[in-house]
């Protein structure tokens, strides 16, 4: 746990993250970043980002000056090969931990539902700990290729997960309107529309359920509200032309390649540098791919297992539990109401966030 | 026509190159992103990769954060949307319909102010 000093002072944001169970995941985070293998990184003590009980997030500044300071000075081509691989595998390793999990979920019983979930959490844990990082770590990399003399762009994405999103979402607001359905009208409509226009969403949905905002609580494109709320607002009363240009996309500028098979120091910056430029456009993708794909079926199924304890229960209590919690057992269920009652009375966290009141009960739908 | 009374000026850093010009529109929560107004000047703490599907309607985009390598430098270069990032404050600077220039080459913001 962070120390008292550091989480003094103003959040470095506010209300990032309302739901237990997802606040608990930044615990886990410091704990796994201590497994990257990163100099200045190895106590939980060290890792400098800690969420408090209202879902604020805080960042020790001095903290990140010691890692800035310990990186600048460990990047060898080697390190950075390294440091390159472990984020990868991270990312990997959660991908085929979410699709695990949501293809054996209903299959399973109590306790292998509990043990997944933990093997899950802990994937998301250390790809949540990158997150963190990335917030100084791709700057520090620019530097590093700066001092040692590349005067070339940065090595962004040929085409980003935005950028990939944003040519989807345009298809469907083709396809939508070729059936007659205008952003205005399908806003007016939803969800009485044509069956063929109810596809396209319902399909639009499961294809993008990775996409939303951080806290799993704010609606995202699993929603199918808010997707027919967003083609409105994206598309309502808009230049068709200027869209199409945009969609176009600038070509990333051409970067003189490294002569073949030599690794310098600036080709192991430049390749790491387009991980993490590419992470961060997937960092939220990874993980609320991971809650809504993997995580809600496991959570279902433990619903399942706790209701001949608990009768009361509802899926949607394990949302307030904490991680360690939810893989072991529920001790006390009146605890799941003061937390919800807490949770429902941070109305500036729910208002910022668009959390209706029902939001909880949808969000626990599989996608 | 109303005359143009002061400017002010906020600098930041240049994240995506190009300069634009337009009416701000400053997104506080997430009921925000769904009416967003065509060709604004879009003002934000920071450009979720979510959010992709708004920018063909923007004409700019301001950003609190301050790194240069962030989400919205990605995708405003890749839109060819004007950006300046690492303006502190930004969503407390600036008020829905105020005129904004935004420089994306050198992350300069001018705020005009009319009577």
């Amino acid at each position: 746990m962070m120390q008292p000093a550091a989480m003094s002072g103003q959040p470095y944001r506010r209300h990032i993250v309302g739901l237990p169970l997802q606040r608990s995941l930044f615990g886990q985070a410091a704990r796994a970043a201590t497994t990257i293998g990163l100099p200045g990184l190895t106590s939980e003590q060290e890792f400098p980002a800690q969420l408090d009980e209202n879902g604020d997030l805080f960042l020790d500044r001095s903290q990140v000056a010691v890692l800035t300071e310990a990186l600048r000075s460990w990047f060898t081509p080697e390190t950075l090969e390294q440091m390159h691989a472990t984020h990868a595998t991270a990312c990997h390793a959660l991908v085929d931990a979410t699709e695990n999990a949501a293809r054996v979920a209903a299959s399973l019983e109590s306790a292998s539902a509990r043990k997944l979930s933990e093997n899950l959490a802990n994937k998301m844990a250390l790809v949540l700990a990158y997150g963190i990082l990335s917030k100084f770590v791709p700057d520090l990399l620019l530097r590093a290729l700066a001092d040692a003399g590349d005067v070339e762009p940065p090595p962004f994405p040929e085409k980003s997960a935005g950028a990939e999103l944003m040519q989807d979402t345009f298809g469907l607001y083709k396809a939508c309107c070729a059936l007659d359905y205008t952003p205005q009208r399908l806003h007016r409509e939803w969800p009485r529309v044509s069956p063929k226009v109810f596809h396209l969403i319902r399909e639009f949905c499961k294809r993008q359920t990775v996409f939303g905002p951080l806290a799993w609580d704010s609606p995202g494109y699993e929603d199918p509200d808010y997707v027919v709320r967003l083609l409105h607002s994206a598309f309502d009363d808009v230049d068709v032309e200027q869209v199409r240009r945009r969609l176009s996309f600038a070509k990333r500028p051409a970067v003189a390649a490294s002569p073949a098979g030599m690794r310098t120091k600036v080709s192991a910056l430049r390749r790491v540098l387009g991980f993490w430029l590419d992470f961060l456009e997937r960092e939220t993708w990874y993980v609320r791919r991971a809650f809504y794909v993997g995580m809600v079926p496991l959570l279902q199924q433990l619903a399942a297992g706790y209701l001949q304890k608990i009768p009361t229960l509802q899926p949607v209590d394990l949302l307030f539990l904490d991680i360690r919690e939810l893989t072991t057992e529920i001790n006390d269920p009146a605890m799941i109401c003061k937390r919800r009652d807490r949770y429902m009375e941070n109305t500036d966290y729910l208002s910022v966030r668009g959390v209706e009141p029902s939001r909880l009960i949808t969000m626990m739908r599989n996608p | 026509m109303s005359a143009e009374k002061s400017a002010k000026i906020y600098s930041g850093l240049g994240a995506a190159p190009g300069r634009a010009s337009g009416r701000a529109y400053v997104i506080r929560n997430a009921e925000d992103v769904m009416a967003v107004p065509a060709g604004s000047i879009l003002v934000m703490r920071i450009l979720h990769p979510h959010l992709a599907p708004l920018l063909p309607r923007v004409a700019g985009l301001v950003v609190e954060e301050g790194a240069i390598l962030q989400h919205a430098t990605t995708l405003a270069r890749e839109c060819g949307i004007p950006a300046a990032v690492g303006i502190r404050d930004a969503r407390s600077l600036f008020h829905d319909g105020d005129l904004l220039d935004v420089d994306g080459y050198t992350g300069e913001v001018v705020a005009r102010y009319l009577d």
